[in-house]
């Protein structure tokens, strides 16, 4: 079995039958069945049949990769010291060559060798020659367990969604939107609508996973942008829903903005988005290698150390470049890289790349979207807005790690770090279920980036898959809860726990999971493990810089916010006596195929941080595809001016940062959990006593800190006020401008006419009176009196006469 | 006579497709078909579009047809294909040169089939249909005319013939205040012809054919006439020649001057006004809101699909080409206006209250993204003369005229069909269609996607394609650029939201609001249809376009490396080196 | 010719002289003052008429007078019956145009009752 063939069949099969659903839906979807009822088998059967080619996928790999333990220390280099033939998919048929060589006494050869991942590309888009924008794969473990991680969770979410959603195959009446006429609206249902937006939002997603290209993963990176936009939005009718959906494909195109930058700033200098090295036809029909932007950034020469291209050098050093010959620019780069140039270049790259990230991970300071993403359907945010869509940018920036420069990270660990921080004190005092549980994604997502960025590469990823099962599993318990209590405000509930033991255990277990709970240095849920490496490896970078010990302290003391807020929604909703009776005598357990989603998912959130006996864990797994050249501690010169070091992340999984590690993550949980019951089930404290001690803050908390409000002022209106501006510009200004321009011409034209009428015409008119006038002079001789007339020509002749007789004597008398 | 020309295979071919709208339109103005009979007008008025369309599509894509005839268009070929020449107008070295490469051949494509679609979408005229259909013909004739002529003078002819039935179509057809929109449309257009008939003028009375070897002149499909006097100057009004003259070293455009500045620079900056008033860039596009707002549908479907593509095939076939030396200098001036529309219109658009007049303002912006990728002149000295980003611009800037020839026209005619149900375009007083009009809602969101660039559909290759390739030329306009995409979300979404989305209709007569008849659907599924099919099939296009495209940025690349950089003119250095270090030069860095 | 007043001695001087061409034409001048004078005073159109004829007759005289032999230069090819034939054809013009006046003169009484010329004044501008 060659994976280097097989796999990119398998994903890609996987990968297309989403999209193939969508379009079956999309042009049959109504017909299909009562309502379209059938939409859902649709649907379900697709990602289904991707989860089983996943499986495949995922089975295959581990038949060809297997995952042993990696040993700390020295031999760290065991699991991921595998082939390096980064086999591109025509290029080399045995990419597979898969034995592991063995684990290296000194270890260090792991850092010269890149990690087992097979590429290539199906698909060109534009062909320029030497720039190529293609569709294509990058297919390691990492990818092989996003694809597993994706496609099961979107299963369970589907099967889940064709119960939450029934509603939708009937008559809806909209309660939350008022006609004119006073009455709500009936609508149609829009069952079928909602998995073909679901089916294109896997498609999409499973695209970014996959890509092999920046330009893909951008493509794909709109795709769901517009998916979300569709899901928020999927009640359209709402006004509130619609003004969500737009904010959150707004926001992400800020992002965007910046990571077109970065792509720009990647495309220009380098002139390839390729993570691998890419083989293709050259212009002259020979196969050429042009190298990807992992081995550009970090070429095998330099031991896989970070390093600028020479391609962004150049592309800095532009006015030397004009200035040497051809033939000698290429000796001189080193001496420009020495110099500095294109590492500005570099960051701009990095950071710009990860501004996308910022956007579609809700980080701050562009977080604003996600919350208000919760007008969607709650399968949806228990997909989209959790497990995949907003992990995607800690997927990119964990699949685009070797490109980014220490700086660049720094900026990460510090974005995630204020992101945990703002994220998880205004979960504290929101009283929406759903929100609660977005501003915990939002600030899950900041643990993620904060770990990435402090080096972490194995820990951020690892907490991005165990977070999107118990993320999603808290996500669907409160829409089991919405469902029952048709209300999202925890104020109206409590005590459910006795009508809905399932839904209630299983939230448990999330809440349990997402702090991190377990038996220190036992056993404990998933989040228990990834959590604390994530904790070990911003102590061992606080450590190591110890100027960023703010990091550490970020990480500790959001566990413990963390703790708190979850537990306070559990209790609220689940603990005590009901608050509104109303909600209560309605409330009921879901139906099976609502719970049954729940009880799998909730297994997964406490099985998936477990590492077997022989090695197999995920963070095993994943440790086979840590980028080349982050295996070691880094040290470098960061653009802030200082040196940064970047410690290995396999120190942190030894002492003393495993335990202090451990000891915090156990010691901050803990005590979240009992301030938490301690104001809902003892009620020793008062939180209403509390929010009143501290006012101001609770204030500020419960507006969310106002970025709204100061987004609103700082940038829409500003924005419409510039529209206003360049719309008034056109109105008041260039309009007016060329009509008064026409109206000169006018008056121009109109004096013009004037001095017709006046000299001209009256030149000739006066003439014209005046030989008039004469005639009228002249008619009076003509008396018609024969007698005169007689008499005048007498008198004439004779005159005639006379002055000829004067004049012309001489003639006369010749 | 050159050989070639004795034989003349595309003679018939394509002279009927430029003058066989023109015929059957002289045929309709003669009183045969009595009074009353209006529908067999209309029924002409398609069938002629359509014969014109299958014709271009017989010559653009020989393998729907089976084998290729010598009168078609062989795809992959970067050089004119399918010459035409008879002398015209001998006297003055006037030919009758038509001749289609990779730049005008999917234009003309895109002109007939826009055709076909606008005078489906005519049915619903019924003043003076007799009128409108000659004038619509007419039109079609000017427009295919202008793309496929090579001879500067039939070039401006065909121009000229373009303008008149465009005014009458506004001017009688429109709206309200159609006569204020026929004459600002006419007043502005007609400055930038006598601002081109200058340089055409200009260009002629500098030529001198003999100046040219004789490969060029066949390449140029030129010849000196035996009859031609000894010692005297063979003036030339062909593109092609006038193209090899002004790239000579010796250009006489460059030698000669006027008032201080070469003919080369005056001539590239009449002709650069006289197409940017029809692209149109900020600050002379007024007269398109006002124009589209007036036009009926289907001359604004035209006007937004073909009518503003001119300029951008004017500014690649004429101003580039016959005036390298100005345009290497200038690159600064179409880059910054491109970019100056792009954020312009986009701000712009986010404030219009008429659905119409907001979709025009995207037409703004959407085509400075063609003027900014024809502009990135970044094949100099610094990069090593490595023309591929610069051709990338390019083939982004053609890409984007033809998507944007389709998502334009279809949101013109997504607005156009609501317009006719209720009369009104007050952003601000529609609301709910999508449950009102599901199929026409669900085109009209798939267009408007279009027009907002996301992927998998036609405005999405191209717009990434000109920001990624303008980051080469300069780094502030490639930010500003990248920056636009927001505010299109913005101005593109919120219309969606206020337009379809929501729970009721808000203005009046309502109850028109009927789902779309077949003849709507079947406009409007083609054009949704092509943004799709070009959006994931981008090649489609790339397939004809590149070859041509690379040719000509290889060609000036070449120029700006051996002629461009050692005789620039004196404004042109100061530019050109002053925009290089808008963001470029890390000198500073440590 | 000499002004009138210095002409009158030599036309009183005349008398004393056998007649000649200079008595004819002092008769034919007479004739035409006579027929001017007839013109200009008659308000009776057929007077005017009358007038008419004298003058055209005192015309005839003067023609027939110059034709006279002695006037004829020596060399003449002429028969010397010019003053006489001219003379013949102002008769026959004058008949035809008494004829003529007459007829107007006819048709003017019968519209207005009268031949009085003063009368008639269709002609004033």
């Amino acid at each position: 079995m060659d994976l280097s063939v097989t796999l990119p069949q398998l994903l890609g099969l996987a990968w297309l039958l989403p999209l193939v659903s969508f379009l079956v839906i999309l042009f049959f979807g109504p017909r299909m069945g009562h309502h379209g009822r059938n939409a859902a088998w649709v649907a379900t059967g697709a990602i289904g049949t991707s989860l089983v080619l996943s499986l495949a996928a995922f089975v295959s790999w581990l038949g060809a990769h297997p995952v042993t333990a990696v040993h700390h220390g020295g031999d760290h280099g065991a699991a991921h010291a595998g082939d390096h033939a980064e086999a591109s998919g025509h290029a080399e048929a045995s990419g597979h060559a898969a034995a592991v060589e063995g684990s290296h006494g000194a270890g260090h050869d792991a850092a010269h060798h890149g990690p087992v991942a097979y590429s290539g590309d199906w698909y060109t888009l534009y062909d320029g020659g030497r720039l190529r924008l293609s569709i294509g794969w990058y297919i390691d473990s990492l990818t092989v367990l996003m694809f597993v991680v994706v496609t099961f969770i979107a299963t369970c979410i589907h099967v889940y969604a064709s119960g939450y959603m029934h509603d939708e195959l009937h008559e809806v009446t909209d309660h939350e939107v008022t006609l004119a006429d006073g009455h709500h609206l009936h609508r149609p249902g829009r069952f079928p609508r909602f998995f073909q937006a679901l089916s294109l939002f896997c498609f999409s997603m499973l695209g970014i996973v996959i890509a092999g290209n920046l330009a893909m993963v951008f493509i794909f990176w709109e795709l769901v942008g517009i998916c979300s936009w569709f899901l928020i939005g999927f009640y359209y009718e709402r006004k509130s829903a619609s003004t969500a959906a737009n904010k959150a494909f707004i926001v992400n195109r800020v992002g965007d903005f910046g990571m077109l930058i970065g792509l720009m700033a990647l495309w220009g200098a380098l002139g390839t988005l390729h993570f691998a090295d890419a083989t293709a036809a050259g212009p002259d029909g020979r196969q050429v290698t042009r190298p990807g932007l992992f081995s550009l950034v970090r070429p095998a020469a330099t031991g896989h150390a970070l390093r600028v291209p020479d391609g962004m050098v150049e592309f800095a050093a532009a006015d030397k470049v004009a200035g040497t010959p051809a033939g000698e620019v290429a000796s001189r780069v080193d001496t420009w890289r020495a110099e500095g140039f294109g590492r500005w270049l570099l960051f701009i790259a990095g950071v710009g790349i990860f501004c996308g990230c910022v956007g579609k991970s809700a980080q701050f300071p562009l977080f604003v979207w996600l919350p208000d993403a919760m007008e969607g359907p709650t399968p949806v945010s228990a997909l989209v807005h959790s497990a995949t869509m907003v992990a995607a940018g800690v997927y990119l920036v964990g699949r685009f790690f070797p490109v980014l420069s220490p700086d660049v990270l720094l900026v990460i660990a510090y974005t995630g770090a204020i992101t945990l921080f703002i994220a998880a004190t205004i979960a504290l005092v929101a009283n929406d279920i759903k929100r609660v549980l977005a501003y915990s994604t939002v600030s899950q997502l900041g643990y993620m980036m904060l770990a990435l960025g402090v080096g972490g590469w194995v820990a951020g990823l690892f907490h991005l898959v165990t977070h999107a099962f118990f993320k999603s599993l808290l996500f669907l318990c409160s829409g089991s809860v919405i469902h029952a209590c048709h209300t999202n405000d925890m104020r109206k509930m409590g005590g459910l726990a006795r009508v809905m033991p399932y839904t209630a255990g299983t939230m448990l277990v999330g809440c349990l999971a997402i702090i991190g709970a377990g038996i220190p240095f036992v056993i404990g849920l998933s989040g228990y493990y990834s959590k604390d490496s994530i904790l070990a490896q911003a102590l061992s970078f606080a450590q190591a810089n110890p100027r960023h010990a703010i990091l550490f302290y970020a990480v500790a003391g959001g566990a413990a916010l963390t703790a708190f807020y979850m537990f306070r929604l559990w209790f609220m909703t689940f603990a005590g006596e009901p608050r509104d009776h109303h909600v209560a005598e309605h409330a009921h357990e879901s139906p099976q195929v609502m719970v049954m989603p729940l009880v799998v998912l909730a297994v997964l959130a406490v099985v998936a941080g477990w590492t077997l006996p022989g090695g197999f864990g995920i963070a095993n797994l994943l440790e086979q595809s840590r980028p080349a050249g982050t295996v070691e501690t880094a040290t470098g010169g960061c653009a802030f001016g200082q040196t940064l070091t970047v410690p290995a992340e396999y120190l942190s999984h030894g002492e003393p940062f495993h335990s202090v590690a451990t000891w915090t993550a156990f010691g901050t949980a803990l005590g979240g959990v009992l301030l938490a019951a301690a104001m809902y089930v003892w009620r020793v404290i008062s939180p209403a006593a509390v929010a009143a001690l501290f006012r101001p803050v609770s204030t500020f908390l419960a507006n969310r800190w106002y970025v709204d409000e100061l987004y609103h002022a700082l940038f829409v209106v500003p924005a419409h006020g510039l529209a206003a501006v360049a719309s008034g510009i056109d109105q008041g200004l260039i309009d007016p401008l060329i009509n008064f321009l026409a109206w000169t011409t006018r008056q121009v034209a109109a004096v013009d006419a004037w001095i017709d009428r006046t000299f001209i015409d009256g030149l000739v008119n006066t003439t014209a009176n005046a030989t008039w006038a004469l005639g009228l002079e002249l008619k009076k001789l003509q008396t018609g009196s024969l007698r005169q007339y007689v008499t005048f020509i007498v008198a004439g002749v004779v005159a005639l006469f006379v002055i000829a007789s004067i004049f012309f004597r001489e003639a006369f008398a010749g | 006579m050159t050989p070639e020309t004795l034989t003349q295979p595309a003679l018939w071919p394509l002279s009927l497709i430029v003058f066989l709208p023109a015929l059957v339109a002289a045929a309709l103005s003669l009183p045969l078909i009595p009074r009353g009979r209006e529908e067999l007008i209309r029924w002409i008025t398609l069938a002629t579009t359509v014969v014109v369309f299958v014709l271009s599509l017989w010559m653009a894509w020989p393998s729907l047809f089976g084998a290729a005839g010598p009168a078609q268009f062989t795809v992959g070929e970067a050089g004119m294909q399918a010459v035409v020449k008879k002398p015209w107008i001998p006297a003055f070295g006037i030919d009758y040169l038509l001749g289609v490469d990779g730049f005008s051949m999917p234009l003309v494509v895109l002109t007939t089939f826009l055709s076909v679609l606008a005078c489906a979408a005519s049915w619903p005229i019924t003043k003076h249909v007799k009128a409108y259909h000659v004038l619509f013909l007419l039109l079609e004739t000017g427009m295919l005319g202008v793309f496929v002529s090579l001879d500067f003078f039939l070039f401006y002819v065909f121009w000229e013939v373009m303008l008149l039935p465009m005014y009458f179509l506004i001017g009688i057809w429109g709206g309200p205040r159609r006569e204020y929109a026929a004459i600002k449309f006419f007043l502005y257009t007609l400055l930038g012809s006598v601002l081109m008939l200058i340089a055409v003028l200009m260009l002629y009375f500098t030529s001198d054919l003999r100046m040219l070897s004789p490969e060029q002149l066949t390449r140029a499909h030129a010849a000196i006439p035996a009859a031609a006097a000894a010692g005297q100057p063979v003036h030339t009004f062909n593109l092609l020649a006038l193209a090899e003259l002004g790239q000579l070293p010796n250009s006489p455009f460059a030698a000669a001057r006027v008032w201080g500045l070469s003919v080369e620079t005056w001539a590239f900056l009449l002709l650069l006004i006289g197409f940017v008033i029809k692209v149109p860039v900020v600050p002379v596009h007024t007269w398109l809101p006002d124009a589209h707002v007036e036009a009926p549908t289907p001359i604004s479907m035209i006007l937004a699909g073909v009518l503003l593509k001119l300029g951008g095939y004017g500014i690649l076939r004429i101003c580039y080409p016959i005036c390298p030396g100005a345009g290497l200098a200038l690159a600064w001036l179409v880059c910054g206006l491109g970019v100056v529309s792009m954020v312009y219109g986009a701000f712009a658009a986010l404030a219009q209250k008429d659905f119409k007049r907001m979709v025009a303002y995207s037409s703004v912006s959407h085509m400075g993204y063609v003027m900014l990728g024809l502009g990135v002149w970044s094949a100099v000295a610094g990069s090593g003369f490595n023309p591929d980003y610069w051709a990338q611009g390019v083939n982004g800037a053609m890409f984007q005229m033809l998507a944007h020839g389709i998502s334009s026209a279809g949101m013109f005619f997504m607005v156009g069909v609501l317009y006719d149900r209720v009369h009104h375009r007050n952003l601000e007083e529609f609301g709910g269609i999508f449950n009102r009009m599901p199929v026409y809602a669900g085109l009209a969101v798939a267009i408007f996607f279009a027009g907002l660039g996301l992927p998998g559909l036609c405005g999405f290759i191209g717009e990434v394609l000109v920001t990624l390739s303008s980051w080469n030329y300069s780094r502030v306009l490639a930010a500003v650029s990248a920056f636009t995409v927001i505010l299109t979300a913005a101005y593109i979404l919120w219309a969606i939201q206020r337009v379809y989305l929501g729970p009721e209709y808000k203005g009046p007569h309502g109850d028109h609001l009927t789902p779309m008849t077949g003849r709507e659907l079947a406009i409007a599924a083609p054009l949704v249809f092509l943004a799709i099919l070009f959006g994931v099939a981008p090649q489609l296009i790339f397939n004809y376009v590149t070859p041509t495209v690379n040719r000509q940025v290889q060609t000036l690349a070449d120029w700006t490396r051996d002629v461009g950089t050692k005789s620039t003119p004196p404004v042109a250095g100061a530019a050109a080196s002053g925009d290089l270090t808008f963001l470029g030069g890390e000198t500073s860095a440590p | 010719m000499m002004p009138v007043v210095v002409a009158a001695a030599p036309v009183v001087g005349l008398i004393n002289q056998p007649v000649g061409v200079a008595h004819y034409l002092v008769v034919g001048a007479i004739m035409f003052v006579c027929g001017i004078v007839c013109m200009a005073m008659k308000r009776n159109a057929l007077g005017v008429l009358m007038g008419i004829e004298l003058v055209l007759n005192g015309a005839n005289v003067n023609f027939v007078a110059f034709a006279s032999p002695y006037l004829q230069g020596e060399g003449s090819r002429s028969l010397g019956l010019d003053g006489q034939v001219i003379a013949l054809f102002v008769i026959l013009l004058a008949a035809a145009e008494a004829a003529v006046a007459l007829a107007i003169t006819l048709n003017f009484y019968n519209n207005h009752a009268t031949v009085d010329v003063d009368r008639a004044d269709d002609l004033k501008g």
